[in-house]
């Protein structure tokens, strides 16, 4: 009886789980969070190099702009809830690849420019789509791969107790024959009968009656 | 009980091994660009082998073709006679860029000597362009109105049909 409720309670944690890295792979059909650039660009530099300014697309920065090993430690820290576009399933922090490394460069400069972290992301989501992010942001359907797993652990371990309460213990003696029965096959009998007299020295493999 | 416990838990573990046996296969990189429809970003910058940075700002007012690529990646041998066709053809209706894409000026110049060139190939030295444009990979071209704004994008080697097909969507400036 409870094997099947332990069945249940290790499948439940298992199934969540493989369902949430699913649904990590799935990219999301809702628009991103970063405000559409204004339409007209301001684009006014003429320098090899330039870029488009983050603050189209992200606005101001809201951080204070790091430097030193603040802005060192949270490069590192941004990096890693960013998803390396060219590898599998490696952070940006983490992968050696050239776009990579590019990717964490930007993210150290939009830090020192006062950038936070949510700014970066929404900068980065901008251009890949959700799936740039290694943990899909809290909103929307979103919510049900946050969700999910502790909700179904948990109804596994309720599961597994109602399993426990209702099923007892079986006591030692259900199941086990009286010590004075025998097979219904006669050939088997006879075998019984002489094994009980060399184990327990029963004459006859009869057992002695009982003392009460 | 037994069975109701049974029932439980294919009931939870059923709908998900289903979403699993559903994307096996597909490829979570394959889907459509979040920057259809949106600001092309902006960028400057210089060509291999020398000459003025190409802005493409200045470049408002007719539609672009941004074509990411490099000498390593054999599908960008394959499109390139494609898009130099394509580039030949629309003349200054259309302007067709490169990007290159984590490569060396050098290799770049002897494969444009070998190949043929048509329009620019811009150097992006620290991938900040491909960044801006959600490069998974080369190569991968984008298509631009003359308002400025992603109108397509294709991934994988151009062939005829689909340039002219995403040059339409360029020229209508419908994404």
């Amino acid at each position: 009886m409870t094997r099947f409720g332990l069945a249940v309670a290790l499948a439940v944690p298992l199934a969540a789980a493989a369902a949430l890295s699913a649904a990590a792979q799935e990219p999301a059909a809702q628009e991103p969070a970063a405000p559409a650039p204004p339409a007209s660009t301001g684009f006014e530099a003429a320098e090899a190099g330039a870029q488009e300014d983050p603050r189209e697309v992200v606005g101001a920065p809201r951080g204070p702009a790091l430097s030193g090993p603040a802005l060192d430690a949270r490069t590192e820290e941004v990096g890693a809830l960013l998803r390396c576009p060219v590898c599998q399933g490696l952070s940006v922090a983490d992968s050696p690849a050239t776009m990579a490394t590019n990717m964490k460069a930007r993210v150290r400069e939009l830090l020192a420019a006062g950038y936070d972290e949510e700014q970066i992301l929404a900068y980065f989501e901008r251009s890949y789509g959700e799936f740039v992010r290694l943990e899909p942001p809290r909103r929307g359907i979103n919510w049900l791969v946050w969700l999910a797993p502790p909700m179904a652990l948990l109804g596994g371990l309720v599961l597994v107790r109602r399993t426990m309460r209702r099923s007892p213990a079986p006591t030692p003696t259900e199941g086990v024959p009286a010590r004075d029965a025998l097979p219904a096959d006669p050939v088997l009998a006879r075998n019984v009968l002489r094994i009980r007299e060399l184990a327990y020295g029963w004459p006859g493999g009869v057992p002695p009656a009982d003392p009460q | 009980m037994n069975r109701r416990v049974l029932a439980a838990g294919l009931l939870v573990v059923a709908p998900l091994l289903g979403i699993l046996v559903l994307n096996i296969g597909r490829d979570p990189h394959a889907f459509n660009s979040p920057m259809i429809g949106r600001p092309a970003p902006v960028f400057t910058l210089k060509p291999a082998g020398g000459g003025a940075p190409v802005s493409l700002a200045a470049l408002r007012g007719r539609p672009v073709v941004i074509n990411f690529w490099a000498t390593w990646c054999v599908p960008c041998y394959e499109e390139h006679a494609v898009l130099v066709a394509g580039a030949r053809e629309a003349g200054d209706g259309v302007q067709f860029l490169g990007v290159i894409y984590e490569d060396e000026e050098d290799r770049v110049g002897d494969f444009l000597a070998r190949q043929g060139s048509a329009y620019p190939s811009l150097l992006d030295d620290d991938g900040k362009t491909a960044m801006a444009y959600g490069i998974y990979g080369v190569p991968e071209t984008f298509f631009v109105d003359a308002q400025g704004r992603i109108a397509a994008k294709y991934t994988g080697p151009l062939h005829r049909t689909a340039l002219a097909e995403n040059l339409d969507r360029a020229r209508e400036g419908k994404p």
